[in-house]
């Protein structure tokens, strides 16, 4: 059901990060993608309704808190805190909002590692029709958030694609448990 | 020195013997043919055919290629490697690598002195730029610039270099002859690529203040600031306008040269990157990163008009239609 595309070809990365420890693993930072998709038995203007709403991601479980600018939504204006249960936190703008297109995405510009370890990431979120039911697509571009050479392991590139494929997997199965359970 | 002078001149005799032999000379011919596209998180080149709009070749290069730039000939493509810390040259003819030289911690940004041939590689972990010579395949010099340099940019007569110093906030001056940086003009925040127009301005696209640093070289200053669309990543130009690549805006921002008013936003393909105008100012091409694109913007209807599928993650950090 779940499906997830690594573009990081990770066993060389563990490979490389076992075998050389004596060795500078010096990494041009190079910006990594990560998309999740997954398909949930209800109409699409259902799932549209929950995460279309940039107010309130409570529908992800690792989030507890989202406190954006009122007002109408502003494509790069329009920002809000995301408080995870940990208690850490980050602010991302709203960058994309067409309803019609049931696309909505978002950039992280302050980011902190006890959330994820990233830097710059970027999500799309899309819901598109299949004959009636949803096909949700979460598209992440990010950075491991250690921007300098030789990460320490928690910040590396591969550190970095193994958080955010847990957060996008974790955020469209609760997705799909909350509207395939609530029928 | 009377070296140095005579490889100038040699260059020059055959830039001019080969832009001879490149010159159409049927009006209207299109004048990049071809398009070579770093696919960084496929490991390879992509040769797209302009023409068609397909990709007629894809060449394995090792190492995330990101940057991007083309001998004046045309004959050699270089490409910077960031985690193979290398400079690699494709002989662009035969879809094949001809020599590849380590140049040190992440080189990115990358441009071609128009004069002398000289290849420069921005080492954005090691705060300097590397001066390699193509005809001895061998660094011939090092300059210390400010923090994190990405892009760089040669002006129209080999004599100044630019590099977009990302975290000084910085673009960074220096003269091409000695390899000295002889200055520093503070611009918007987090410069990342840096242009030169027709009439000599530079434009550095800022990636955290969301607009692009207009700069007057002689008096090494910012003349004027420009808002675009979020996270700019580069500047091209084409009929007396400015294409600025929005990465988190899946656009590209159109403004004219003059007034510097906005004229239009462009929907591109998902993280647009690099961007390059072909040299009759006809068309632009934008490679999107996040759809594995080349995507081409017909200047006179400000739209896109053609797509190529390329290889995962393209870039295209430089100069890159050959």
């Amino acid at each position: 059901m779940i499906h997830t595309r690594h573009f990081l070809n990770r066993i060389v990365a563990v490979l490389l990060i076992a075998l050389l420890p004596a060795l500078a693993f010096a990494h041009g930072p190079s910006r990594k993608k990560e998309i999740t998709t997954i398909e949930i038995n209800v109409p699409p203007e259902k799932v549209w309704e929950i995460v279309g709403n940039y107010r309130d991601m409570s529908w992800h479980p690792a989030i507890a808190k989202t406190e954006a600018d009122p007002g109408e939504y502003k494509k790069e204006v329009t920002k809000r805190k995301l408080t995870f249960k940990n208690g850490a936190a980050f602010t991302d703008t709203l960058t994309r909002y067409e309803p019609e297109a049931r696309t909505i995405a978002f950039l992280t510009n302050d980011e902190d590692p006890k959330t994820l370890p990233v830097e710059g990431y970027s999500s799309t979120i899309s819901v598109a029709d299949e004959s009636g039911k949803s096909k949700v697509e979460w598209k992440g571009a990010f950075y491991r958030g250690y921007m300098n050479n030789d990460p320490p392991p928690e910040l590396s590139d591969a550190a970095a694609v193994k958080a955010v494929a847990a957060f996008q997997k974790e955020g469209l199965e609760a997705l799909k448990a909350k509207l395939e359970g609530g029928k | 020195m009377r070296l140095v002078h005579a490889r100038v001149l040699g260059c020059l005799v055959a830039s001019a013997y080969f832009a001879a032999a490149w010159m159409p000379s049927v009006a209207g011919a299109e004048d990049a043919r071809e398009a070579f596209v770093t696919n960084q998180l496929a490991d390879s080149v992509s040769v797209v055919d302009l023409a068609s709009m397909k990709q007629v070749a894809a060449i394995p290069v090792s190492g995330r290629p990101a940057g991007i730039a083309l001998s004046p000939d045309r004959r050699t493509a270089y490409v910077t490697a960031p985690e193979g810390k290398e400079l690699i040259a494709i002989d662009a003819a035969q879809r094949r690598i001809a020599w590849r030289q380590t140049v040190g911690e992440g080189p990115l940004g990358i441009a071609v002195n128009p004069r002398t041939g000289l290849v420069y590689v921005a080492n954005w972990y090691a705060d300097e730029i590397v001066a390699v010579d193509p005809e001895t395949q061998s660094i011939v010099g090092r300059v210390k610039v400010g923090r994190a340099p990405s892009g760089i940019a040669v002006t129209a007569d080999g004599a100044t270099i630019l590099s977009a110093d990302r975290e000084s906030d910085a673009i960074s001056i220096i003269d091409a002859s000695t390899l000295q940086r002889v200055g520093e003009i503070k611009v918007g925040t987090h410069p990342f690529g840096v242009s030169i127009a027709p009439d000599g301005r530079a434009f550095a696209a800022n990636v955290v203040s969301n607009d692009v640093s207009i700069i007057d070289l002689g008096a090494r200053s910012v003349v004027a600031t420009v808002k675009v669309g979020a996270r700019p990543y580069g500047v091209a130009f084409a009929a007396g306008k400015a294409f600025v690549t929005n990465q988190a805006a899946r656009s590209v921002s159109v403004f004219d040269l003059a007034e510097l008013k906005p004229l239009a936003t462009i929907p591109v393909g998902d993280y647009p990157e690099g961007i390059e105008a072909t040299e009759d100012g006809k068309a632009v091409y934008v490679a999107c990163w996040s759809d594995n694109e080349l995507v081409r913007i017909n200047v006179d209807t400000l739209a896109v008009d053609g797509k190529a599928a390329v290889g995962d993650g393209p870039r295209a950090f430089g100069a890159f239609l050959r």
